[in-house]
């Protein structure tokens, strides 16, 4: 046996030789492992029957979910409500794309100077740092809670995932492209709308629209949180207000259909583009 | 001696169909070819003094780091109506040495005069105008690949535009119709709406032509243009290059590696080795102390097509 083998304490060999890394990984591993038990311990359960309150529960899911229906609102205005929801999705995707554009040109360090790509991304790592409903609530103080500070809030988030993801596919482009298009004497913008462009089209859509689905998710609860409207504001009013469990289900059922249409018509969209 | 005979019939038959067979396969290779292989016209010594001088380049010097030379003092002048081959081993500063020309990289020092116009500091709009006046041509075509064949060719024109005119695309009928012509002449045009992608190395190499001779240039630069392509295709496309040189009487300045095909093709052949010219001359003179000062390595050890 040769003297580069270590041996464990039973007299084993060891297989592995674990890094200061990987000790530290092991030790938070454990730790938040204790730390969980001790955590159920330490909680209030006074008042809780886990046998009285497990099939309430399940009562309350299958009131929602398999008997739902909507009492305090109506088909129409139900759909009317999604149309509102779409829009802020839709108002907010299109308004950040425009703005995603012009930033991820000066982002791409093959199409910009370091320090304005740099400088661009640490705005948007403070735009993301800070979240959503955040952004809604400072722009409420000028123009009031609802649709518009709803957007406004919005379309940060949306610049700050655009922004990342188009300037990482126009790094992509090939420079001999660019090169080419220089050689022919064309200006900076020419190549940005004749070679850039088109050569990242299909990534470009496929991004923007990924957004917009995320964009509908946060607009439902925007609706409730900042008071935009829409069909958020109705599944807040129905179950905090109402108390109304199937109401409850028929707005979610609702919300996740129109989720599942976006989902289809955006593997089409990649699908064509 | 009746076998023998019959022996002989079989093995001609064979041959027969040998080589019937190879005819087709030639055949099938050759239909895109527009041009059949005619002897190739080179200038004399005597007709390339004629020629007046479209481009000079003094004391050409390029270090893209301190103290680590590409091109070292590197004089010579540009005849109008000529091709031009530079050759070279690999890192010799060829490609450095032909995009200096259009500026595409910037010299450290020494001058460049093109069309009696010093363009060594030329900037802005002025570097755009003289740009649009030196078509180039790269060795991976560097095409737009998702764009039709007709809008990379339509490219060339943007040299000639405002911003606006070149993000909407707005060509005049007249630049179109050019373009056509063009496309035509160079036997693409059955492709003309298709994307860049869905062509043969050959055709993409046309295109990139096509790109090139719509800037209306006095010069072509061409960066290795049939290093990525099979010997039929390189075929074309250097008597394309021949024929755009000695019928539009337009410049054409290649990066080769195969000194045979710059032998075959070219007026004249700089030879460049570490950021130095060590040879320029007419075709004819190449010989091996020539090859010997160029790669470093006797004639016999390059390869030859």
């Amino acid at each position: 046996m040769t003297a580069v083998v270590e041996h464990n304490k039973n007299g084993g060999i060891k297989v592995s030789k674990p890094n200061r890394g990987q000790r530290v990984l092991k030790g938070l591993l454990i730790g938040s492992a204790i730390f969980t038990v001790i955590g159920f311990f330490l909680m209030d359960y006074t008042g809780l029957d886990l046998t009285h309150a497990i099939p309430m529960t399940i009562d309350n899911l299958g009131q929602m979910f398999l008997s739902p229906s909507l009492n305090n609102t109506t088909w129409p205005s139900a759909l009317w409500q999604v149309a509102i929801t779409l829009s802020l999705a839709f108002l907010a995707t299109i308004l950040g794309a425009v703005i995603s554009l012009f930033l991820a040109f000066g982002t791409a360090v093959n199409l910009s100077k370091p320090w304005i790509s740099n400088t661009i991304k640490a705005f948007i790592t403070v735009v993301r740092a800070v979240p959503t409903v955040l952004w809604v609530l400072i722009f409420a103080i000028a123009a009031g809670l609802g649709a518009v500070a709803a957007v406004i809030g919005m379309i940060f988030h949306s610049i700050a995932y655009l922004v990342k993801a188009y300037s990482e596919a126009f790094e992509e482009v090939d420079q001999g492209k660019i090169e080419a298009l220089r050689a022919t004497g064309s200006s900076y913008p020419h190549i940005l709308f004749q070679v850039v462009v088109p050569q990242t089209k299909s990534f470009l859509i496929s991004w923007t629209f990924l957004r917009f689905e995320i964009n509908f998710g946060v607009a439902v609860a925007m609706g409730a949180a900042a008071g935009a409207g829409g069909i958020g504001y109705e599944l807040f009013m129905a179950s905090t207000f109402y108390y109304d469990m199937q109401e409850v289900g028929a707005i979610t059922l609702i919300i996740l259909v129109v989720a599942i249409i976006l989902e289809l018509i955006a593997n089409r969209l990649k699908m064509a583009a | 001696m009746a076998v023998d005979s019959k022996v002989k019939e079989v093995t001609e038959t064979r041959t027969d169909f040998n080589n019937k067979e190879a005819e087709e396969v030639l055949i099938s290779f050759d239909e895109d070819l527009e041009i059949t292989g005619d002897e190739v016209e080179i200038a004399t010594k005597e007709e390339l003094k004629e020629m007046p001088v479209i481009m000079s380049i003094e004391n050409l010097n390029k270090e893209y780091s301190k103290g680590k030379s590409v091109l070292k003092d590197v004089n010579f002048e540009i005849k109008q109506g000529e091709l031009l081959s530079i050759i070279g081993p690999s890192g010799a500063g060829k490609s450095t040495l032909l995009r200096s020309i259009n500026r595409m990289i910037e010299p450290t020092s020494g001058k460049i005069t093109f069309d009696k116009q010093n363009i060594t500091n030329v900037k802005g709009r002025d570097l755009r105008n003289m740009r649009t006046n030196i078509g180039m041509i790269f060795q991976h075509y560097n095409l737009v690949d998702r764009l039709s064949v007709f809008e990379n060719v339509m490219h060339g024109t943007l040299g000639y535009k405002n911003s606006l005119q070149g993000i909407f695309s707005l060509y005049t009928e007249s630049e179109k119709e050019e373009a056509i012509d063009i496309i035509t002449e160079l036997g693409i045009e059955d492709h003309i709406y298709k994307r860049c992608d869905e062509l043969s190395g050959g055709q993409k190499q046309r295109v990139g032509i096509a790109r090139a001779l719509v800037q209306k240039p006095k010069i072509i630069l061409c960066d290795e243009p049939i290093a990525s392509l099979d010997p039929s295709s390189s075929r074309v496309i250097m008597e394309h290059l021949r024929k755009i040189c000695s019928e539009k009487g337009i410049t054409v300045i290649v990066n080769l590696h195969q000194v045979d095909v710059a032998k075959n093709y070219s007026d004249r052949i700089i030879g460049l080795n570490s950021g130095e010219i060590v040879f320029n001359g007419h075709p004819t003179e190449i010989n091996k102390e020539v090859i010997q000062a160029v790669y470093g390595t006797d004639f016999d050890d390059l390869i030859m097509e």
